[in-house]
């Protein structure tokens, strides 16, 4: 990317959530681009290894500055908030309530937006929300999802207290953004994968029964590998004229679930899976669904057709607007990226 | 139709609200929390039509039969008596007050005004411990309970839980004055407090923090319990709270003069053991044998409820808040003894004064 951005490298940058397996990536990127004059934002209890790596990758630790706090704290995002142009919003609520995700989603960032208009000089706030706040319901299978989809509107149904939270989330962003001026933008990534995250992704299936359950295998799944998701972050904070833009992030060359599979279980551990096809997961979670609501409850609605519809339908995904607007481009090419992906895992006993 | 109003839209209103619903005698009619958008989600996930952030708003534009409190405990104590002045029932999330004072003082101003108060000791209702209570209540143990034994276990994996608290000097819970343990152990002191006929004529406690906190930064937090009490009876009882116990706990045993109940919250199972001897080695095969058939008894109802649709992970919330509105409508006496309610909570003074008096003789011998 080049060209003029919205803030010189002098301004003042917060990042909340920094310390994170993306938040991390994007403070190495800002300080890659020039940007030095930045504010970690931190959890006390947070781990702080990946940063640290990030900064002294860039020799940065003495001018980084690192605040520690609550976002659920005014005082605390007052603190973090002052004086900054350009504010990074990661991080995230992972709780498993809807309170709770809604409380550390969209409570803290109304925290966020009051200190940042009140005490910053606000050129834009980037909210990274997540592919959750999508519904496909009304998509057929294949077709495109985009920024312009339908958003979930019945996240309780879908028993999705993150998506709920990220829903939220975005509307509090869009409310001041229409009713205060506030300059946003906001990044929806999809399954974001690198070195530092070890899991598979929900999207490939599930293991609570005690064995691995992949759902569909033909679908694609919207991965975006770590680095490349972090500059479209950055990009989106910087690049001028997209405020209230809203832009997808995924990768080019996407895996479908049984490619990612595959690779995942050649390189970490072969281990004992069944493929459940599509249909066959959408019949049985309508089952689920419907007993859990029979019983009122007494089974939890943690599988439903809408789960099963967002995480596992296929649908196909495009970075278009990203490349078109932000100027983005991956930096790192899918295979390199499995590559990188897969390197984190001790190779297997021979 | 009791009319409902919820005071505190954080995690745990979700459990109270979905428990409500599964009651045909209560209706929600109003959410209310001083952060706005706090009541906003609530009313809006669960189609409840008003919303307030002003106490005092909701109780005048709604006037709720019952109101249940659920912030944290430091509110209690104002909300309650704001509620029953208002001339509202009040069910109160544990712990029900920060001391036992508060708490004497708000029953006697419920009773003062004819109204019912409750505390959220959801646990003593679960399907095992009715049983065990219906066991003693026959006169199965054979006589007073000689010893009691409550284990409590919570899990520091759970970091959304910890995390925030461990953080931050400022949370409410570490501003109670047994911090971790304070808003833990409620649950398991009630079953003693139950079964002990006065306040303990003894009481020993020592508080220490476990390994694994110390890792995690938890400072000051103590979260490794373990209490002896002794009533003017003679009954004695042991109390045990820890994260590090594995497999986690939650368990009571009571034992009588000739048999004794030991209850599983966890498995949902309640076991009788009859005080009989056997003959020589059969000693040795006929205890686990009658153990074994015990615990297949217990699988059976499980597998029964299950199938009935009766058993739900907040089982012991649902029949609480059933026996509550109830004894609102004058059917019955309240679900929890208020004399239970005020042990519990002198209990809990006691335990924690001796823990803060001897963190006090640790830092002026150190």
């Amino acid at each position: 990317m080049t060209g003029e951005f919205i803030a010189p490298r002098a301004d003042r940058i917060l990042v909340t959530g920094s310390s994170g397996f993306i938040g991390a990536k994007v403070v190495e990127i800002l300080l890659e681009y020039g940007f030095s004059n930045l504010r970690c934002f931190v959890r006390p209890s947070s781990r702080l290894d990946r940063l640290e790596i990030a900064l002294r990758r860039f020799s940065a630790e003495g001018c980084v500055e690192l605040v520690t706090g609550d976002l659920l704290s005014p005082d605390d995002c007052a603190k973090a908030a002052a004086g900054t142009s350009v504010i990074y919003h990661l991080a995230a609520g992972f709780d498993k309530s809807f309170a709770g995700a809604f409380m550390n989603s969209a409570l803290s960032t109304r925290n966020l937006l009051d200190a940042f208009l009140q005490r910053g000089q606000a050129k834009r706030f980037v909210n990274v929300s997540s592919f959750a706040v999508y519904s496909n319901r009304t998509l057929k299978r294949g077709a495109p999802l985009d920024e312009t989809s339908p958003l979930e509107d019945a996240p309780q149904e879908r028993y999705d207290a993150y998506a709920f939270g990220k829903l939220k989330q975005e509307e509090v962003v869009h409310e001041y953004g229409r009713t205060r001026g506030l300059p946003y933008v906001i990044l929806r990534p999809g399954a974001v994968f690198g070195p530092g995250k070890k899991n598979l992704s929900g999207r490939v299936g599930i293991d609570t029964f005690g064995f691995f359950i992949q759902v569909g295998g033909s679908n694609v799944l919207p991965l975006t590998f770590v680095d490349n998701c972090a500059e479209a972050i950055v990009l989106g904070g910087l690049v001028p004229g997209v405020d209230g833009e809203v832009f997808n992030v995924v990768d080019d060359e996407l895996l479908t679930s049984t490619q990612f599979l595959k690779a995942y279980k050649r390189q970490v551990k072969p281990f004992f899976s069944v493929r459940v096809p599509y249909p066959v997961a959408y019949g049985l979670c309508t089952l689920w669904e419907a007993y859990s609501r029979r019983s009122q409850g007494q089974l939890p609605p943690a599988f439903n057709r809408r789960r099963c519809a967002a995480e596992w339908k296929g649908n196909r995904f495009s970075n278009q607007k990203l490349r078109e607007k932000l100027g983005w481009r991956p930096r790192i090419g899918m295979n390199e990226a499995m590559a990188l992906f897969l390197a984190q895992f001790a190779p297997r006993a021979s | 139709m009791v009319r409902v109003a919820i005071v505190g839209c954080g995690k745990v209103a979700d459990q109270h609200v979905q428990a409500i619903r599964r009651i045909s005698d209560g209706h929600v009619v109003a959410a209310c929390d001083r952060e706005p958008l706090m009541a906003r989600q609530l009313a809006e996930r669960f189609r409840i039509l008003r919303s307030f952030e002003d106490v005092g708003e909701m109780l005048r534009a709604t006037s709720p039969d019952v109101v249940h409190i659920t912030t944290p405990p430091q509110s209690h104590y104002a909300l309650g008596l704001q509620c029953l002045e208002a001339g509202s029932h009040v069910y109160l999330e544990k712990p029900f007050t920060v001391t036992a004072a508060e708490a004497e003082s708000l029953i006697e101003a419920a009773q003062r005004r004819g109204l019912r108060l409750t505390a959220g000791h959801n646990h003593q209702f679960t399907p095992e411990m009715l049983e065990m209570r219906r066991l003693v209540e026959q006169g199965f143990l054979g006589g007073r309970p000689v010893h009691l034994e409550s284990y409590w276990s919570y899990d520091l994996g759970d970091m959304s839980y910890v995390g925030p608290l461990l953080g931050n000097r400022h949370h409410w819970i570490r501003q109670l004055p047994g911090q971790l343990l304070h808003n833990n152990i409620s649950h398991g002191i009630a079953r003693l407090a139950e079964f002990l006929d006065s306040e303990p004529t003894e009481l020993s406690a020592s508080a220490q923090q476990s390994a694994q906190l110390r890792n995690l930064g938890g400072e000051d937090v103590m979260d490794e319990l373990r209490v002896l009490l002794r009533d003017k009876s003679g009954t004695t009882a042991a109390f045990c709270f820890s994260t590090q116990i594995k497999p986690g706990l939650n368990r009571f045993q009571i034992w009588g003069p000739v048999n004794s109940i030991a209850v599983d919250l966890m498995s949902g199972s309640v076991i009788k053991h009859r005080g009989r001897s056997y003959r020589s080695y059969l000693t040795f095969l006929v205890p686990p044998l009658t153990s074994a058939r015990e615990h297949l008894v217990n699988a059976k109802r499980n597998a029964a409820n299950i199938v009935r649709r009766r058993m739900y992970q907040d089982s012991g919330m649902k029949e609480l808040i059933h026996r509550f509105y109830q004894s609102i409508c004058g059917r019955c006496p309240p679900p929890i003894p208020y004399r239970d309610i005020v042990l519990t909570a002198r209990i809990m003074d006691s335990i924690f004064a001796l823990i803060h008096a001897d963190a006090k003789r640790e830092a002026i011998d150190a």
